[in-house]
């Protein structure tokens, strides 16, 4: 009964997780495990992250059909030509820890499109795409993807006709995936830059595809942080 | 392709879709005889095996992070970095470790959070008395 | 933990300037499947951890790719890096995995990784 007057929280209240994430970090860097450095190099290097040299990469590979195969071949050596190294980039010299260093490209064609999720996680390419969204980490996705492809696809604008094959990547292990989808019509002579700017997030983990004049991924409605990270 | 495997796999996925979080008013252990071979599997599963469950279409959402969400993804990450964990026993512990309440009940890096503490104890880097010290010590800065 | 000599570093120094799963090159022996074979995912415990979905257990599959070697994950999952396993890229028919999957659309398929000991000729 005493509950229903207690005020309400403020937004200023600091929650628990507040309280323990401070507590392990300090208490990590007390006990010598890791230092105050190496936590703000990570943090540097997170800020330096994003989708756009995944982007890149494609447009890249729309542009030249030997780097399009290399892509295919060897996902990781092909990040180098969009100034990604899986491998001595982070602080660590060894990869992201949770990211591993085998990248594959996903190469869609006029009868194939591939669309990636991760059922057990939310494994996601984040030294060349950055951090994964919400509604990719959720149970929702991950248990409907892999069975109701067509209908999730359906419910993210995407009509797959049915004489495509759909092809869903359940980025299970150590491999991260992104998609290579198809080059659209009407950016024929378009540079570089320019179709760069047409491959969205949502295009290289396959819920979407790129149209000319199209240079951000679908409006969506954003759960606000009561305290953001601004990145 | 329907064998008796495929149809235990189907049969486990209907079944552990239903389960959810909930605040059980009265604790119930049963005796052995009340637990089926299938819901042994059911309470003995990897909760983070959900891929092929039933659900119902939601809205797709963006989110923004909250500080304590990226500085927690950066100290599990650094915590590997310096061979406290690698990333498959981040993974065990975080998903699956946790229990099916705690998976779906907090948030995503809720899960991480906690995971980070309790490497530190179970690795004995810190002692359980130590932690609960240092987060009565951070609460008080606080009030 | 209990494994002597244990340093906590030893897989930063294996993998350092070389990545993981890169750093398990050579380890896995001789791949006993190859692209085009057709396997079925064992139906093996899975208490305590395993990333091979249940939603696979007992389904045929074509290998498309050795894609690395690795310890797999039930061990890694313990820091035990011993036993290295080659990984395998699977294409499963969506229609094989899914009763209910339309006819309309048996031309739809799904990609995912499986270490060996999980296989078994089909």
């Amino acid at each position: 009964m005493a509950d229903k007057h207690k005020p309400a929280p403020m937004v200023d209240e600091v929650s628990e997780f507040e309280i323990l994430e401070l507590a392990v970090r300090e208490l990590a860097i007390e006990k010598g495990l890791f230092t105050a450095e190496d936590h703000q190099a990570w943090t540097e290097y997170m800020h330096t992250l994003g989708p756009l040299p995944a982007a890149r990469l494609v447009a890249k590979a729309w542009l030249d059909p030997e780097y399009k195969k290399l892509c295919i071949e060897d996902g990781v050596k092909a990040s180098l030509e969009v100034g990604i190294d899986w491998i001595n980039q982070m602080p660590t010299k060894f990869g992201t820890p949770s990211d591993y260093c085998n990248l594959r490209v996903m190469a869609d064609t006029p009868k194939l499109k591939h669309v990636v999720v991760c059922t057990l996680c939310s494994c996601y390419p984040r030294p060349i795409l950055g951090q994964s969204p919400e509604w990719y980490r959720t149970p929702n996705y991950r248990r409907r993807l892999v069975r109701w492809p067509r209908q999730v696809l359906t419910e993210f604008g995407l009509q797959i006709p049915e004489d495509v094959e759909v092809r869903v990547v359940d980025s299970n292990q150590k491999t991260r995936y992104i998609v290579m989808p198809e080059r659209p019509e009407g950016t024929e002579g378009w540079t570089e830059d320019q179709l760069t700017e047409i491959v969205t997030r949502d295009c290289l983990i396959g819920v979407a595809v790129p149209k000319p004049g199209k240079t951000a991924n679908d409006p969506r409605p954003v759960r606000k942080a009561l305290k953001p990270y601004s990145h | 392709m329907s064998t008796p495997t495929r149809q235990r796999v189907l049969q486990h996925l209907d079944h552990v879709g239903l389960l959810q979080p909930a605040i059980h008013k009265e604790t119930h252990a049963p005796s052995p005889d009340e637990i089926t071979n299938d819901q042994y599997r059911a309470y003995t599963r990897t909760v983070h095996d959900v891929g092929g469950e039933r659900d119902v279409p939601i809205t797709w959402e963006e989110k923004e992070e909250e500080i304590w969400e990226h500085n927690t993804f950066v100290t599990c990450e650094v915590l590997a970095w310096r061979g406290v964990w690698n990333a498959e026993e981040r993974r065990r512990r975080q998903n699956v470790d946790v229990g099916q309440t705690v998976y779906l009940g907090l948030p995503y890096y809720g899960r991480w959070l906690l995971t980070a503490a309790l490497i530190l104890v179970d690795k004995q880097y810190v002692t359980l008395s130590e932690l609960h010290e240092k987060i009565d010590e951070v609460r008080k800065r606080y009030e | 933990m209990s494994k002597p000599h244990y340093d906590r570093e030893h897989h930063v120094k294996k993998a350092t300037g070389i990545g993981d799963p890169q750093c398990f090159k050579g380890e896995a022996g001789t791949p006993k499947y190859q692209v085009g074979d057709k396997v079925r995912i064992r139906d093996l415990p899975d208490v305590f951890y395993t990333r091979t979905q249940t939603y696979t257990r007992g389904c045929t599959a074509t290998v498309v790719r050795l894609v690395y070697e690795t310890p797999p994950a039930e061990d890694e999952a313990w820091d035990n890096t011993e036993n290295v396993e080659w990984m395998y890229s699977l294409l499963f028919k969506q229609k094989d995995l899914w009763p209910e999957y339309a006819d309309t659309f048996a031309q739809d398929t799904l990609e995912t990784e499986i270490p060996e000991h999980w296989l078994e000729p089909a």
